[in-house]
């Protein structure tokens, strides 16, 4: 099956940022939750991945084509929203889907009453007099009612309220329902990853800290309450991501987790008292801290 | 890589809607400036003249602003670039809108100005002076067009429009220092000098050279970042 995207090798450089050596890829039909602090690279990705910008080196692969030689043939399945996306202010919302209509011919124009209805959103009202929730659901009802194989969010629950927040998320929810419908959508908070995504990707200083599936993360990651002294070199095992000691009290968090980890700490004098899975906002926090690289 | 035209044309009607009204005011202006040329009378000719290049120096920067440096500072560019365009069919809906929104009242105050000129009792060697300045405005403007696609800064765009704009005052000074343009303009007659025709050349000539060079260097980039 051809995969939504693939990056291989990406490098792109700017006169104070460098996306560097990223290699990643989503399947047809899968939810990818983008994790970074602010200026890890995300919105450079998302560029990469619509053909605004050419990488320095690497391929870039959407629905098989080649960007950003193929990105008027991609664009045309690519639903794609900023933050930093704004409409045109002294235009109504039924102006932009006009000519949102007129330039993508998969436009549907049931689902984007439906959509209107959905979000309250009025249609002759110029875009000047809307809240900046009702902008952002503006901008998801055009990317939406064009019905694009593949949807590229950056950072769409930015600056909502909870009551729009949450609209948002449940409309984005139904659209992946449809499971020919691939999603990346980037965030910095991780309880919309966690209820959206079926994969995670973390990036942080322009690299790829880990990208896996959601459960694999969750199993794979655990957090150690351990009692007795921390053998010499433990922060160097490489399941072991972080060591933190409080008298006799040691916490661990653990990258890898295994069965036999236990019973290898016991012999080294380590008995673990507690084991509990961890957040993902812990799991990419330990991850950037530790300099995991996927 | 080839023009997609329907696309084209599609950005090109988005930028005429979005500033229509705007221009329609500029002609009723330039409409206004030119009842005071016409009322014939030297307070009401100075008057209406300097009005008349206010509102297309107006005119001219309003168009250059607004549909691209507005447009990257209200940060609509994001979402003109999402739509299924090209960087070579967003130059050249960019090139072909604002040359659009700029010819469509600039033609139609010179039309009224050669109108009023001929059709009132001021002496038709005016035209000809009247064509040199219509003349030196676009020409600023395509400068100033140049600039601002080329440029990210808002900076340089503003300062390249204001300079090329301002440059009008020293150009008509030159003008009144060519016997050939200057002693025609009393005349009653349409008197196309050498140095007259040469200039209208040499303005159009740059002009369009400044635009071409422009579209050939926005042409060959493959992504807009």
């Amino acid at each position: 099956m051809t995969p939504a995207f693939s990056l291989s090798g990406i490098s792109k450089r700017y006169p104070h940022f460098a996306l560097q050596d990223i290699s990643l890829s989503l399947p047809e039909g899968q939810v990818m939750g983008l994790v970074g602090v602010n200026g890890a690279g995300k919105t450079t990705l998302l560029r990469l991945l619509t053909g605004l910008a050419a990488p320095d080196a690497g391929e870039v692969r959407v629905l098989g084509h080649r960007l950003p030689e193929g990105q008027v043939a991609a664009k045309r399945d690519i639903g794609f929203a900023s933050e930093d996306m704004r409409l045109y202010r002294t235009q109504s919302l039924r102006w932009h889907m006009d000519l949102v209509r007129r330039a993508f011919p998969g436009w549907d124009d049931d689902y984007a009453a439906n959509l209107m209805q959905r979000f309250d959103l009025r249609a002759d009202q110029p875009l000047e007099g809307f809240s900046h929730g009702q902008r952002v659901k503006a901008l998801l009802l055009l990317c939406l009612a064009r019905r694009p194989r593949l949807l590229l969010l950056d950072e769409p629950t930015t600056g909502l309220d909870p009551v729009a927040r949450i609209e948002v998320l449940e409309a984005l929810a139904d659209v992946l329902r449809d499971e020919r419908r691939s999603v990346l959508f980037s965030s910095h908070n991780t309880h919309d990853v966690e209820q959206l995504a079926d994969a995670i990707t973390f990036v942080h200083q322009g690299r790829l800290v880990a990208s896996d599936d959601r459960h694999a993360f969750v199993d794979r990651w655990r957090r150690l309450l351990c009692q007795g002294a921390p053998p010499e070199g433990l922060s160097g095992w490489p399941e072991i991501a972080s060591v933190r000691t409080s008298g006799s009290l040691v916490e661990l968090k653990v990258r890898q987790w295994r069965d036999d980890l236990p019973e290898r700490l016991a012999a080294s004098g380590l008995q673990v008292q507690r084991e509990e899975a961890m957040a993902l906002e812990d799991i990419f926090i330990t991850a950037v801290r530790s300099g995991a690289v996927a | 890589m080839k023009i997609n035209f329907p696309v084209v044309r599609l950005l090109v009607i988005k930028d005429w809607q979005l500033f229509q009204k705007q221009l329609a005011l500029y002609v009723l202006a330039g409409f206004v400036a030119l009842c005071f040329i016409g009322l014939g009378k030297p307070w009401a000719f100075y008057v209406g003249s300097l009005m008349l290049i206010i509102v297309l120096v107006a005119s001219a920067c309003f168009s250059i602003s607004t549909s691209l440096l507005v447009e990257r500072k209200d940060k609509t560019l994001a979402f003109a670039m999402s739509l299924p365009v090209s960087p070579l069919d967003f130059t050249a809906a960019k090139l072909a809108g604002n040359l659009l929104t700029f010819a469509v009242p600039f033609v139609i105050i010179l039309g009224g100005t050669v109108g009023v000129v001929l059709a009132t009792p001021l002496p038709d060697g005016l035209v000809v002076y009247s064509l040199l300045v219509f003349a030196w405005i676009a020409f600023a403007f395509a400068v100033s067009l140049a600039v601002a696609m080329s440029v990210e800064s808002e900076g340089w765009a503003t300062f390249a429009m204001i300079g090329s704009m301002v440059l009008i005052n020293p150009y008509l000074m030159a003008l009144g220092q060519v016997p050939a343009i200057q002693t025609r303009i009393a005349q009653d007659a349409i008197v196309w000098t050498p140095e007259a025709v040469g200039l209208l050349a040499v303005l159009g000539g740059l002009g369009l050279l400044v635009l071409a060079a422009t579209a050939w260097h926005h042409a060959r980039k493959p992504a807009f970042y």
